[in-house]
């Protein structure tokens, strides 16, 4: 992640943070910006090409992991 | 087994056989896992709570129901621990967090009055990550557990105190909760065997959530009968815990000891061996286990899986997307109670979105459903746990990462039962291990495959030498 991508994602961080009425402790907050460019590349890693009928589990099906 | 046989050597079968025939009391069996507590304990920071009077009252009401015909099953009289994210009734229940340091629950959650129920003896609560999620800490009220091959290494997580428990033979059997690997990867750490069930097997109500749709709990044990053992208490359907399966409570132990001609299993080595930070010593210990399973008699065929990153990215989102919902007023309210890594873990959830979480959801499906694919050809998949040993406790970073060395978050969010079993040590003397990963309900495989395979590689005879530490 760049530097202006690490600045953005922590200027989003704030502005969420400070949504909720959140104050993070200075002493922490790299730490989180840091969990959070990691948490970044997984919801990209998430996103796969997919048709609308692809649905989610709830919680996993058990029907396709039972035995045949 | 023999007279000499220390009592903590004993397996849960073999000291219930002599409770039976009452050449042992549950009195004598308690007060000796009280006697290696206090001797052991303070090198290895296991037990945030010992309930002593409770285990010897326990112990004691188990040798006179035992001395009357009256048998509970196969824990009666047995000692145990529980990760300290188990309710207990009148009994201290904290998450190893300052925010619950004075929370004493009115009543059991449902493994916890199970085990009760079969007579177990609570001997008290174990260490853990803060809410199952923010360790090793130095921060929080309690030190963090040890490893019993080496204190100044790291037991795995977050059933940090429940593996070096067992491993050092303080006691036989504890209860952990896995959501991404917390129970696979003490075990591995610890060298011990250790049972994530199938979503839904084991009640999850009185057990403080960390991720509703991951969380499952399960036995840390130092045998794989004795993790059969407990599941015969545990198991079962509860309409009270909305993610229980209302399914047939199988026999557990139904299949150890048979040999494994007929099945056929799935080694997906390209799915580990590859990947950055394992370690050669594990890879080998794979692949010398899965030669052991062909000469058990089992087929072995080599697999795919999808990219482990897919499954971790699946994990990661879901697991920080439900702890931030469950601790997010706590978080803007107390964020200074929380200990430094359960606090950057959790907090990174403000920035998840709706769509994040279904896209995580959706992938969650397609994970599954490739992971059904392929039991449906195999009775079990064998692949790696913890990818090399443990670290040093000083070697962790001052801020928390959302890396782990573990590969077991695949079967977190597949649901599937997955059991860690040794398979050796590390030139530096610290355990490693695999794990086999079976259909849906179908623990009673899972168990016999690591059964087998325990009886030829015979890693139980070997304990941790904590006596000469604690004299040196």
């Amino acid at each position: 992640m760049s530097t202006d991508d690490r600045r953005a994602l922590e200027q989003e961080f704030d502005a969420l943070t400070a949504r909720i009425g959140a104050v993070v402790p200075a002493d922490r907050k790299a730490g989180i910006i840091g969990c959070c460019e990691e948490l970044r590349r997984m919801t990209a890693l998430v996103r796969q090409p997919r048709s609308a009928a692809a649905e989610p589990a709830n919680v996993y099906s058990l029907k396709p992991m039972s035995r045949p | 087994m023999s007279a000499q046989t220390p009592l903590h050597d004993l397996s849960i079968a073999e000291a219930g056989a002599r409770l039976r025939a009452g050449t042992l009391t549950a009195t004598a069996l308690t007060q000796h896992a009280l006697d290696r507590i206090a001797a052991l304990d303070p090198l290895l920071n296991a037990f945030l709570l010992v309930t002593k009077e409770r285990a010897l009252a326990d112990a004691a009401r188990a040798d006179r129901e035992l001395n009357a015909g009256i048998d509970k099953g196969p824990l009666h009289g047995i000692p145990h621990a529980l990760k300290d994210i188990y309710e207990t009734a009148g009994i201290r229940t904290t998450c190893h967090s300052q925010l619950l340091i004075d929370y004493v629950p009115e009543a059991d959650g449902t493994v916890a009055a199970k085990l009760a129920a079969g007579g177990a003896v609570l001997l008290g609560k174990l260490a853990t990550h803060e809410f199952a999620i923010g360790g090793p800490s130095f921060d929080l009220p309690f030190p963090p557990a040890r490893n019993p091959w080496n204190p100044d290494y790291f037991p795995g997580g977050s059933s940090s105190g429940s593996g070096a428990a067992v491993a050092s033979g303080m006691v036989r059997v504890a209860m952990g909760s896995d959501t991404g690997g917390s129970i696979r990867g003490p075990a591995a750490y610890c060298g011990i065997v250790g049972l994530k069930p199938t979503y839904g097997r084991v009640s999850r109500r009185g057990v403080f959530p960390l991720s509703y749709t991951l969380d499952h709990c399960g036995p840390l044990a130092w045998s794989v009968e004795d993790a059969a053992l407990t599941m015969q208490v545990v198991a079962g359907h509860d309409p009270l815990d909305p993610a229980s399966a209302a399914v047939p409570v199988p026999d557990f132990s139904a299949e150890l000891g048979r040999d494994l001609a007929g099945l056929r299993l799935a080694y997906p080595r390209s799915f580990f061996a590859t990947v950055d930070g394992v370690s050669p010593e594990v890879v080998a210990g794979l692949d010398r286990a899965v030669q052991d399973l062909a000469r058990l008699g089992a087929t072995i065929d080599e697999i795919a899986l999808p990219d482990y990153e897919l499954f971790n990215a699946c994990g990661r989102v879901i697991l920080t997307a439900e702890a931030y919902a469950i601790h997010e007023d706590n978080l803007r309210t107390r964020p200074l109670d929380y200990g430094r890594f359960a606090y950057q873990r959790m907090m990174p959830g403000a920035i998840l979105s709706a769509a994040d979480l279904i896209q995580a959801l959706r992938l969650r499906r397609e994970l599954a459903d490739v992971v059904a694919r392929v039991l449906e050809t195999h009775d079990a998949i064998v692949t790696a746990n913890a990818l090399a040993p443990a670290i040093r406790l000083d070697a962790f970073p001052a801020d928390a990462t959302m890396r782990t060395p573990g590969h077991t978050i695949p079967f977190n969010v597949t649901g599937h039962p997955a059991l860690a079993v040794p398979t050796g040590f590390s030139t530096s003397g610290l355990p490693i291990g695999l794990h086999i990963v079976g259909r849906p309900f179908d623990e009673p495989t899972v168990l016999r495959i690591g059964a087998a395979y325990e009886t030829v590689a015979q890693w139980t005879a070997r304990r941790p030498q904590l006596e000469l530490k604690m004299a040196g």
